[in-house]
């Protein structure tokens, strides 16, 4: 255990973490520029999840939100979200789970649920149950119409989580896909994903 | 730049000064002080003088977020003393304590970390990570980072115009601009990753791994208010701690 703890962290994948952080920043505004209903702020994560392992888009994750926060400190305490969705997707691809759209699309409602969990106390403990995103406008409308704090922030996240990552595991499915083998071989988690069949 | 003695201390020690606000915010009960330290941070960032970029920040990261947060607190608390009611909406004394208490510290400890931010360099913070024990690799996977970042958003925006003028569109309906997002980010992604190999050849060529200690052309130096200011900090909060459990 140990062991393989520390050979997540080669040099390759280590150099995958800066590309990983700034995919998700460039999602994110490419979301904002296309004006799509979602954020896309996690693919990064989740691809250095699959091709990396659970440790290297850990800190990924936390590098993310440590970046985001130097502009909005908003974004800090949520790292422990970005930390759990790449450790939940590492896991996941260690599984199997990133091989065909099917189980891609389990591992995307999977997340979703980890997302949700994770950052919903954060919402109510941090900041009472709202920080001003789409998510607040539902959050306030489940609370007007009678529900109870906890489950208007839990219901809220979770309908603008779904859509979400659902969508980006399947972004990260074609674009794991669409690497070289090459390169994939590289990675610790790669082979799973190699086009050439290798019978180990 | 000009001499400051706020800019030239170690980033530690102004690292310490901003954890020893969240401590205190923290530990002091009531919204009084919260609020009361931001005119202090407002002060320390005009002698900083970096008083424009730091209310800039916070007014775009912070204010949309205490407004809404204030209102729906007022709103929504759980409470019994209702200040003003209309139709469905009441605003209850306790709903509107705790939206205060709740806005001053997020206000505070919020405001802190943007001011600590603008008064200390990505680089010395990072440098002086690295002094107490983050691993070369760490330091340098942040700083690369913070210069990918750039030009990555250059280059996505480059491949979305050049994917224009193939003729993928991005205006119409949402199913038409999403389909604009694969075809821009997989070339970023592809792209990046495959200059990665060269980037691991040339720290190599410089024995970027090789388990011996590192030598930096960057130093950082500590002078002794930089020595004494987190005793300082410590002492206050210790007492502090003791005053609110003890008293």
């Amino acid at each position: 255990m140990k062991r393989s703890f520390k050979d997540d962290f080669n040099m390759m994948a280590m150099l995958l973490i800066p590309i990983a952080v700034a995919v998700n920043l460039v999602g994110f505004q490419l979301a904002n520029v296309l004006r799509l209903p979602i954020f896309l702020d996690t693919i990064g994560t989740i691809i250095v999840g699959v091709i990396a392992g659970p440790w290297v888009a850990l800190l990924t994750g936390l590098i993310t939100n440590l970046i985001n926060g130097i502009f909005n400190p908003v974004y800090f305490p949520y790292a422990l979200t970005s930390i759990a969705i790449g450790v939940g997707a590492g896991y996941l691809s260690k599984y199997g789970f990133f091989k065909s759209v099917p189980k891609t699309i389990i591992s995307g409602i999977i997340i979703t649920f980890i997302a949700v969990i994770v950052s919903a106390p954060i919402t109510v403990f941090v900041f009472g149950g709202v920080t001003g995103n789409t998510s607040s406008l539902i959050t306030a409308a489940f609370l007007a119409s009678g529900q109870q704090l906890w489950s208007a922030v839990f219901s809220s996240s979770f309908i603008t989580e779904i859509a979400d990552k659902v969508v980006s595991v399947l972004i990260v499915f074609f674009i794991v896909k669409a690497m070289s083998d090459r390169y994939l071989s590289k990675m610790n988690y790669g082979h799973l994903y190699m086009k050439r069949n290798n019978k180990k | 730049m000009k001499q400051n003695i706020l800019l030239q201390l170690h980033p530690m020690t102004k690292f310490y000064f901003t954890l020893f606000l969240f401590a205190i915010v923290l530990i002091l009960p009531g919204y009084l002080f919260s609020f009361a330290l931001f005119p202090v941070l407002l002060l320390i960032a005009l002698f900083a003088g970096v008083l424009k970029e730091f209310l800039n920040i916070v007014l775009k990261a912070l204010l949309s977020v205490l407004v809404i947060i204030f209102i729906m607190q007022m709103l929504f608390y759980p409470g019994e003393n209702v200040l003003w009611g209309w139709g469905i909406f009441e605003i209850k004394q306790e709903g509107l304590l705790y939206g205060l208490l709740l806005t001053s510290r997020i206000l505070a400890i919020g405001s802190a970390f943007i001011l600590f931010f603008r008064i200390t360099e990505v680089r010395d913070f990072v440098k002086s990570l690295e002094d107490i024990g983050l691993p070369p690799m760490g330091a340098y996977v942040v700083l690369s980072t913070l210069q990918i970042i750039p030009e990555m958003r250059r280059q996505a925006n480059t491949i979305m115009e050049a994917q224009k003028t193939r003729g993928v569109e991005t205006e119409g309906s949402v199913l038409v601009r999403a389909k604009a997002f694969i075809p821009t980010l997989t070339p970023l992604i592809l792209s990046s990753i495959a200059g990665t190999e060269e980037r691991a050849i040339t720290l190599e060529s410089r024995a970027f791994s090789a388990p011996v200690k590192k030598t930096s052309l960057h130093q950082l130096t500590k002078s002794n208010i930089d020595r004494a200011l987190p005793i300082i900090f410590a002492l206050i909060v210790i007492g502090l701690l003791v005053w609110r459990f003890f008293f």
